[in-house]
């Protein structure tokens, strides 16, 4: 196996590693991790591999550990983007570029991402901020977006789609959890279904599937027919 | 009721859906495969759920709940569960009356969807959304101007309701047209169309002249945005 993946299901910054190795087409071995309600990533083994005690944690063949996800992005393009788009190390203002919204994805992490355990698992919280950072840090992402859009890039950082759109994508996506639609942000909306129709995108729950661009002949139901039936 | 510019037709590319609100209208937006726009009270005849979050399929709209679909006039033609079946004709949300002129889409809920008419040299940049009223986000235009010490002129009302009004902001661009659609008492939607000869350059700087805008606008509103 190429690397193993310590995972929780309902994660956003796990699904952004599964989601790139996805896009990438790279198998892996996960091992699911009891995130809620037994916390088993704030004890031993898992706190030996990560005292941060944080998930997702990757483990390289080579025992390498990296236990922050915009790292892992790096790693698995490093490793396996055969064509170098994903992160074109050859391309400085690029990757100047693709650093800058690298970073800017811990942001959505610390108010998208909290809010959102704040809402569906009672993570305490003051919330009145941190919802405010994150309205905050999804209009600097619309802005950007739209000014993208002015000369003439649909993606973050470029022509094509880069590691900082995947960093991005998990907790934009998943706003809507944290009670924060996206009825107000036309460019993200757009930039979100770009996303969804890359080849080799997969789903979490709360992030639905373009079942029509995949499914065209339409013969099954809807993207949660399996989770109400 | 007069129709409402609800948003730009390039934010709303084939097979992608969107949420209106007029007034006590909840709407859902969609657009489909071969660009057939659609507007439908944002609620499934099924079981309620909100048409919005549905996905297109082709030319129609799959509800996100139970999958079934609805054809561009609105009639419902297949419930995953019973494929077999053939739904009733009765099987149809309310559809509004919807047109696209200047870049903008406008919705009647209650008559025939009608275009102001605007210059035709217009380019539509983007939607901003106020967490205020239209009046606070108008009177931040000018105070916005005079805390920057910058000249701003407001210019013609070229419609009352909705309000659509020019401006010129003499040190980045003139002919800026404003289309304000209230869509809540504290929520106002502007869309910014500008000169079609406008460089990038000074479309990026009407974009962020907006974005000053609106903080000063909501800077009453919210001690933390
Ligand atoms: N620095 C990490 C943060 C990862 C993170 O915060 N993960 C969440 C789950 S989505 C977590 O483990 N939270 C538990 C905690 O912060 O105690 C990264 O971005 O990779
Ligand atoms: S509520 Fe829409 S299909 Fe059931």
């Amino acid at each position: 196996m190429s690397f193993t993946l310590y995972n929780y299901v309902l994660s956003g910054n796990c699904y952004k590693v599964r989601l790139m190795a996805s896009l990438l087409k790279v198998s892996y071995e996960a091992v699911s991790v009891d995130f809620h309600p037994g916390k088993a990533h704030k004890q031993e083994p898992l706190l030996k591999l990560n005292p941060a005690g944080t998930l997702p944690v990757l483990v390289t063949a080579d025992h390498e550990i990296l236990t922050e996800t915009q790292a892992m992005l790096v790693w698995l393009a490093q490793q396996y983007d055969v064509d170098n788009t994903w992160w074109p190390a050859h391309n400085q203002p690029q990757i100047t570029g693709i650093m800058q919204w690298l970073a800017f994805a811990s942001r959505l992490s610390a108010t998208v991402g909290e809010l959102r355990l704040h809402t569906m698992l009672n993570k305490p919280l003051d919330a009145a901020p941190t919802r405010a950072g994150a309205i905050k840090a999804l209009r600097e992402l619309e802005s950007h977006l739209t000014e993208q859009r002015i000369h003439g890039h649909p993606w973050l950082a470029g022509s094509s789609p880069t590691i900082a759109d995947i960093a991005c994508f998990p907790y934009t996506a998943l706003s809507p959890d944290a009670n924060i639609e996206h009825d107000n942000y036309p460019a993200i909306r757009s930039w979100l279904h770009a996303v969804r129709c890359l080849d080799g995108f997969i789903t979490m729950p709360g992030i639905f599937e373009l079942h029509t661009l995949r499914n065209p002949a339409g013969a099954d139901a809807s993207p949660l027919s399996d989770t109400v039936a | 009721m007069t129709s409402h510019p609800v948003g730009l037709s390039g934010n709303l590319a084939p097979r992608q859906v969107m949420r209106a609100t007029i007034n006590q209208f909840d709407i859902a937006v969609w657009r489909s495969e071969s660009g057939i726009i659609s507007a439908w009270d944002n609620r499934c005849p099924h079981r309620g759920m909100r048409l919005s979050h549905g996905f297109v399929r082709g030319e129609s709209l799959a509800c996100a709940y139970h999958g079934w679909h609805y054809n561009c006039e609105g009639f419902c033609h297949y419930i995953p569960a019973h494929p077999e079946l053939t739904p009733p004709k009765t099987v149809r949300p309310v559809i509004y009356s919807v047109i696209e002129r200047h870049g903008l889409i406008w919705i009647n809920p209650t008559a025939e969807a009608r275009a102001h008419e605007l210059p035709d040299n217009l380019i539509p940049l983007r939607t901003l959304t106020f967490e205020c009223d239209e009046n606070t986000a108008l009177h931040a235009m000018s105070s916005t101007a005079q805390h920057a010490g910058e000249s701003f002129e407001p210019g013609d009302t070229l419609s009352e309701s909705p309000r659509i009004i020019t401006v010129n902001t003499p040190a980045i661009a003139n002919g800026i047209i404003i289309a304000f659609h209230q869509c809540a008492p504290h929520n106002v939607i502007a869309h910014v169309l500008v000169q079609n000869t406008l460089s990038s350059a000074a479309q990026i700087d009407v974009s962020r002249w907006l974005e000053s805008v609106r903080r000063h606008a909501e800077a009453n509103v919210s001690e933390y945005l």
